[in-house]
């Protein structure tokens, strides 16, 4: 073994006591280091997932209705019976859902005919959205087809799907017979063929219905209303969504971000406060292990004065010490490390008592454990730089005078 | 007596003044000039204050003269860069001191082989360091000790390791600061013998400062300073000169 090391060695293994409390003091720190970090990724990964989990991240319609009018100067007609088109159809889409499924960044694309109607059902009337899309597409966003809690996931014929709120509300069951009426332009009837809960409120108002049906419904002709998107990285929603727009003027492009900035400020002034911990407590092992190492210059005082004047030179001697930092910020590290991935299962444990699954889900991420182990590691030998340099001073003759 | 090297004097000390302090400037020593020989055994006497120790610390490249120059075989201490004055310490000279100043983490064979670490010996030089370490304990008597932590030994036995790990890389001068200063006389008298016996048996030049009268009468060479000056030179005809008891 080198000599240096070996000397720093038996210098903590000498000093016992000490090493054990400053060991545990590192220990702790990483441990509560790789805790909140944990926490926090989980916490945040579980709100997005919450958030835009189950819907578009980046979705694409028409012109403006409004825009769309007065660009070609005309009274256009962007009311559609008694509802507002705020947007015009997307038309040519069959074009724009080519172009973007050769895109590898997109998880999702699904055009989409949609609509507001009413759900006519005796004396009730209910306002309902209409969503037409292709049940398979639509399964890469919503998971219709594992959501369905009675009937068929693939509606034929003149059936629809309908949310579990209104069939509960309503009283409404698979093979009823229910009218959508867009007042002043058209009604029809429709057979429910099946039940969805998504667990959001648009169980509450929405009907799916095959695309051809919604396009006829709503008079679309072949055109859809828009084309949602969901994209593999969530926070590349606005970035792909600005891509999108610049590649098709003609149309709108927007992305959850956009309309979620209060849950993202929300989330970054969270990471903020996570990280701002974390310094701090890296900052006070860092102060931890340079002052027991300072105090061990003194305390060796003799024995580096006797190892200078049998000839060890003063670079091997501040290599003792550097060796003694790092040795303790790897020993802290690994025991730490241990300790915080000890309190994440403790964390999941406890949550998950009284309802059998954790509060929300936390993945202990080793690339980022090992990545906080590598900077406390840096740190405690970076500690060790002062005390090194106090070595240097030590004269052996002082120390070999005063016995 | 056999000699270690080929120059005749193996130190030469040359108008060596030393000045402590930069506004209260007090000088030890006033222009030493004296030379010594290969294999010569020098006692270096005086009162606390005369400026031995002084002289024995620039005499060991632990401290540097305000004037004046020291010659190891010729060679100019004061042209060394740290480093390597740093490896000249640890070939060339060995160190013993009043209080023995081993290493408290290690034990006795480790503080012996210290120096060889210092060094970085590697593969099989380490294992005839190992046999040569065992061999220096078992000649100053500690052959059952080697593997006691240096805390657990007598003063005396502290002291006879610090004489084996002074011998371990088999130094050309043997330096000792009243290495004898806090023993008994009996173990006194053990310390000479070995001193003696080492200064015959690898012709180790040894420069000793003591207040012992015994040790110093017994040595080949007595030079007294007084108030940083010497005040006696005296040299043993050769004949006269103590053999190992």
């Amino acid at each position: 073994m080198n000599f240096e090391l070996k000397v720093a060695l038996r210098f903590l293994k000498d000093g016992r006591g000490q090493t054990v409390f400053i060991l545990l003091g590192i220990a702790v720190g990483v441990a509560v280091q790789v805790f909140i970090n944990t926490l926090i990724a989980g916490l945040q990964i579980d709100l997005v997932n919450q958030t835009v989990g189950k819907s578009p991240h980046v979705w694409m319609v028409g012109q403006s209705s409004y825009e769309a009018a007065l660009a070609a100067n005309e009274d256009a007609n962007y009311f559609r019976g008694n509802f507002e088109a705020l947007t015009s159809p997307l038309k040519n889409w069959e074009n724009i859902e080519t172009i973007l499924g050769s895109r590898t960044d997109l998880t999702a694309i699904v055009p989409v005919a949609e609509g507001s109607a009413f759900l006519i059902r005796t004396e009730e009337t209910v306002p309902v959205v209409i969503k037409g899309m292709d049940i398979a597409d639509a399964d890469g966003i919503y998971g219709i087809s594992e959501s369905i809690v009675s009937g068929t996931a693939s509606p034929g014929g003149d059936q629809i799907l309908i949310g579990s709120g209104i069939a509960s509300d309503y009283n409404l069951e698979i093979g009823d017979i229910v009218t959508l009426t867009i007042p002043g332009i058209r009604n029809q009837n429709y057979t429910i063929g099946g039940i969805f809960s998504l667990g959001s409120v648009t169980d509450d108002t929405w009907v799916v219905m095959r695309l051809s049906q919604a396009q006829k419904f709503l008079g679309l002709g072949s055109d859809v209303s828009k084309i949602e998107m969901q994209v593999a990285d969530v926070y590349s929603a606005e970035t792909i969504g600005g891509e999108l727009q610049a590649r098709f003027s003609g149309a709108s492009v927007n992305n959850w971000i956009e309309n979620n900035t209060s849950l993202l400020a929300a989330l970054n002034s969270q990471s903020m406060s996570s990280l701002i911990i974390q310094i701090f407590v890296l900052f006070s092992i860092t102060l931890g292990i340079a002052s027991v190492l300072a105090v061990s210059v003194v305390q060796k005082s003799k024995q580096i004065g006797i190892l200078k004047a049998m000839g060890t030179k003063d670079r091997q001697v501040s290599r003792i010490f550097l060796f003694q930092g790092a040795m303790m910020g790897v020993l802290g590290a690994l025991a730490g490390g241990g300790m915080g991935v000890g309190m994440v299962r403790m964390f999941l444990w406890g949550t998950s008592l009284e309802t059998g699954t954790p509060l929300f889900p936390l993945t202990i991420e080793w690339v980022r454990i090992v990545v906080i182990l590598s900077i406390v590691v840096a740190s405690s030998t970076l500690a060790a730089v002062i005390p090194a340099r106090r070595s240097l001073k030590l004269n052996p003759v002082e120390v070999i005078r005063n016995g | 007596m056999a000699e270690k090297t080929n120059c005749k004097y193996v130190l030469k000390a040359e108008g060596l003044v030393k000045v402590y302090g930069t506004t209260v400037k007090t000088e030890v020593l006033h222009g030493l000039n004296f030379s010594v020989k290969s294999g010569e055994f020098t006692s270096i006497i005086g009162y606390s204050g005369s400026g031995k120790s002084t002289l024995l610390n620039i005499l060991g490249a632990l401290d540097v003269p305000t004037e004046g120059r020291i010659l190891f075989c010729g060679e100019d201490y004061g042209k060394m860069k740290p480093d390597e004055l740093a490896d000249f310490r640890n070939k060339n000279l060995g160190f013993i001191f009043q209080f023995h100043h081993l290493l408290p983490e290690f034990t006795a064979i480790e503080n012996v082989l210290i120096p060889t670490w210092i060094s970085g010996v590697s593969g099989h030089q380490r294992e005839k360091m190992n046999r040569r370490a065992e061999e220096l304990l078992e000649m100053v008597g500690l052959k059952a000790f080697i593997h006691n932590k240096s805390t657990d030994l007598s003063g005396g036995q502290q002291q006879r390791v610090a004489i084996a790990r002074a011998l371990i890389n088999d130094p050309t001068i043997l330096l000792g600061d009243e290495p004898t200063g806090n023993l008994d006389t009996e173990t006194t008298d053990q310390i000479y013998d070995l001193f003696r016996k080492i200064n015959q048996t690898y012709g180790t030049t040894l420069i000793m400062v003591t207040h012992n009268d015994q040790i110093a009468k017994r040595s080949d060479r007595i030079i007294e300073l007084i108030d940083g000056r010497i005040h006696s030179d005296r040299e043993k005809a050769e004949e006269t000169r103590a053999d190992v008891g």
